[in-house]
């Protein structure tokens, strides 16, 4: 190996040969993790993409504890794990949840609530893919204005998903969670450092990371690292930080990009009229300046 | 030592003196007190465990997985509408072989909303994969909770020891509380065989595809029907070492019956009593209690009923559409038997409603005429129904 | 190959590791899937994809 990117820990404790689409963010969003994190770790995964595709019986990608055991309990269990380890006094093991959008966002919120109102210690890591991909690419509360997803199709009446994102890591934060804060597989120095910092912490940590589906968002196989940055070059997508509830913004596009650039190319955005895409250009507009993106 | 406790303070008190690690219960009437007085004995210091503070009875069950999965003793109580929400992963439990202890305090099922006793809640879990103990008496679901480790542990299947909601869970009865040394000889620490441990990484809870999952599937049917020999081998060690046993059923004055009474939990007092009234005046009855019903003791009952003329099974649920399931899975016992008793299904006490000695006796002559006559016209019954107030046709 | 720098980019990116952080980078084919992110992502233009041919 050569000493380019020394940032960067050289183990794999994801191992190759999982079942995971050509081209997929999410399972280079696993490696990412657990490079960040290391061997000790105990892993509670939500039913989803990711547990799905690494774990076919006989086989698994885990070289390091993993436990599933339900699609809405990941931070149950893993808050579980914490106390189970807690009370046989081992320590220097960190407990760690991983769920997708929907296993975080909508079937997931109340376990993920009740894991960071009781500040069990924990680091919780959602992996947006925007929808339920794993069942065939229907919405979900993380699914953007404007996508089209098998359950918010593009008909007559009805032009693709009609409601905003749900903002969770405004949500954990506004629970009082001492660090939470937002990534991107396009940058991976950048999440590793934020998991990083997240483990370290004693209590409940939330790190939201975007990672785009090749099939679900209709892009190409090769262009997933590409759209992912374009979302943060646009303001689509914003990495930040909330630390005991101080916001800061991690990442500043030097330019920022209009969003149609991000959008055109994704399929499950073709639909999108001129309007359509200046309505969204205004949401994000809003989103930017917000937080202090000009 | 003797101590006057409630059916829920001996629930609470089992699983302090099993020196559970973690507990993870959301309360419920009526077994709030459980979850009351395991936060009063951690919060005293008396009980070394995590009290999870968790929001619902289905993250009560995954916390206890968590726990259990990395080597730490779990337990969790519940009842009724919180076992339902639970039910998701009691089989999850199950299918993952962690040893976990329910505690149930018998409840009856919504729509309509009912605080009160019944057995449905447990019954219609039946096929979850957890072991099931029906308990008649506050001693009995001391000493079970304490048993239900021995057996979760050494099968690692999830045990479900149930006790009837205020019947038992509020009613305090006289109880021989064992010594904590003696419980820890008879109780050894948890030792999970592969945890969670980032020394020896495994995967839990993997996805089974079609060409595994029928085998897990039958490897957790063969480790729920050996646990009836393991019941049988952990109740008669507790006996030896605290005098008390309980068995997979209790025959009660019913070696000569010819009209017998099948029951399960506090019920069985009742009936007994009952029982020996018409054994004093000479007529042959008696009464089968079943106490452990997952793994059903399907041969035990076979050889306890078979001799019998007539079975009166009364039990205080109801798979809806057909019958109460004691009698569903005892009828089917005897399917293939050829000696078999006339079997009726007397549909009891639901939503907390009194299950009177003139309702017991109500089924044991209907089963006396069965006896008799040699005919079942209706197999299935309710007692104690209030016909001509709601105009039921029944 | 030639182009290659050893920069890591490729390793980095690819969702299956079936490309190493060498100098030239090699390719680990009972592993690859052929999604091209790593064509796609290589400042130096130093990979080709090329159709694998039918057995």
């Amino acid at each position: 190996m050569t000493a380019a990117l020394p940032g960067i820990p050289e183990e794999e404790l994801v191992a190759p040969g999982h079942r995971a689409c050509a081209g997929c963010g999410c399972i280079l969003a696993m490696r990412y993790v657990l490079k960040a994190l290391g061997k000790n770790i105990t892993v509670s995964m939500a039913t989803g993409c990711m547990e799905v595709v690494t774990t076919p019986y006989p086989e698994t990608s885990w070289r390091v504890p993993w436990i599933h055991s339900a699609f809405e309990n990941a931070a149950a269990t893993a808050s579980g794990i914490a106390a189970g380890l807690k009370a046989m006094g081992r320590e220097g093991v960190k407990s760690v949840a991983i769920a997708g959008d929907g296993g975080t966002a909508d079937i997931g919120l109340q376990a993920l609530s009740g894991m960071v109102e009781r500040g069990d210690n924990v680091l919780f890591i959602c992996y947006d893919n925007e929808a339920y991909q794993n069942t065939g690419i229907q919405r979900s509360g993380a699914t953007p204005f404007g996508a089209w997803t098998t359950t918010t199709p593009i008909g007559k009446v009805k032009r693709g998903e009609d409601r905003p994102k749900k903002d969770i890591p405004a949500i954990i934060a506004a629970h009082g969670a001492p660090y939470v804060a937002t990534a991107s597989v396009a940058y991976p120095l950048d999440f590793i450092k934020k998991l990083q910092k997240a483990a370290a912490i004693e209590g409940p940590t939330y790190i939201h990371v975007h990672a785009p589906c090749t099939p679900g968002w209709r892009i190409e196989n090769n262009k997933t690292i590409e759209v992912a940055r374009l979302a943060v070059l646009t303001g689509a997508w914003v990495l930040y930080e909330i630390e005991d509830g101080k916001f800061k913004l991690t990442f500043k596009p030097p330019k920022r990009r209009p969003v149609a650039d991000y959008l055109k190319l994704q399929g499950r955005f073709r639909h999108l009229t001129d309007e359509e895409i200046a309505e969204i250009q205004r949401m994000v507009d809003e989103q930017c300046k917000r937080v202090g993106i000009e | 030592m003797r101590q006057v406790l409630t059916g829920n303070e001996v629930a609470a008190l089992g699983a302090k003196l099993a020196r559970v690690n973690v507990i993870a219960a959301y309360p419920i009437t009526p077994q709030t007190a459980v979850v009351e007085k395991l936060a009063e004995f951690v919060a005293d210091g008396e009980l070394d465990a995590e009290f999870m503070k968790v929001e619902s009875e289905h993250s009560a069950l995954s916390a206890c997985i968590g726990a259990s999965a990395v080597g730490a003793r779990a337990f969790t109580a519940t009842s009724s509408q919180g076992l339902m929400l639970m039910s998701e992963m009691l089989f999850i439990a199950a299918g993952l072989r962690l040893p976990i202890v329910v505690a149930n305090a018998n409840r009856a099922l919504s729509a309509p909303l009912n605080i009160w006793c019944d057995q449905q809640d447990s019954f219609a879990v039946r096929d979850s994969g957890c072991v099931q103990i029906y308990c008649e008496d506050n001693q009995e679901v001391l000493d079970s909770i304490i048993q239900a480790y021995r057996v979760a542990e050494e099968l690692l299947l999830p045990v479900m020891v149930c006790y009837d909601g205020f019947i038992l869970s509020h009613t305090a009865e006289p109880i021989e509380v064992p010594e904590q040394a003696e419980v820890d000889k008879f109780l050894p620490p948890y030792e999970h065989p592969h945890p969670l441990d980032p020394e020896k990484p495994v995967t839990m809870g993997p996805m089974g595809v079609p060409e595994y999952y029928e085998e897990f599937r039958c490897m957790l049917q063969q480790a729920m029907c050996a646990a009836k020999e393991k019941l049988v081998g952990v109740d008669r060690e507790f006996g030896k070492r605290f005098g008390r046993r309980y068995g997979l059923l209790e025959q009660y004055r019913s070696d000569d019956a010819d009209v017998l009474l099948l029951t399960a939990g506090s019920l069985s007092s009742s009936a007994k009593e009952l029982i020996d009234r018409y054994r004093k005046r000479g007529e042959r009855v008696g009464l089968v209690k079943v106490r452990a019903y997952r793994p059903f003791p399907a041969e035990e009952l076979v050889e306890a009923l078979g001799h019998a003329k007539a079975v009166a099974v009364l039990e205080k649920d109801i798979s809806l559409g057909w019958a109460g399931a004691l009698f569903t899975d005892v009828s089917a016992a005897f399917v293939n038997v050829k000696k078999a008793p006339l079997m009726m299904d007397f549909i009891c006490g639901l939503g907390g409603r009194d299950v009177s000695q003139l309702q017991i006796r109500e089924a044991l002559r209907a089963a006396a005429r069965a006896a008799e006559t040699g005919e079942v016209r209706r197999p299935v019954h309710w007692l104690g129904l209030r016909e001509k107030i709601v105009g039921l046709g029944v | 190959m030639n182009k290659c720098t050893g920069c890591g980019m490729c390793w980095l990116f690819c969702p299956d590791t079936a490309i190493s952080k060498d100098k030239p980078a090699v390719v680990d084919y009972r592993y690859c899937k052929g999604c091209g992110i790593c064509a796609n992502e290589c400042p130096f233009k130093a990979i080709t994809m090329v159709t694998e041919e039918g057995r």
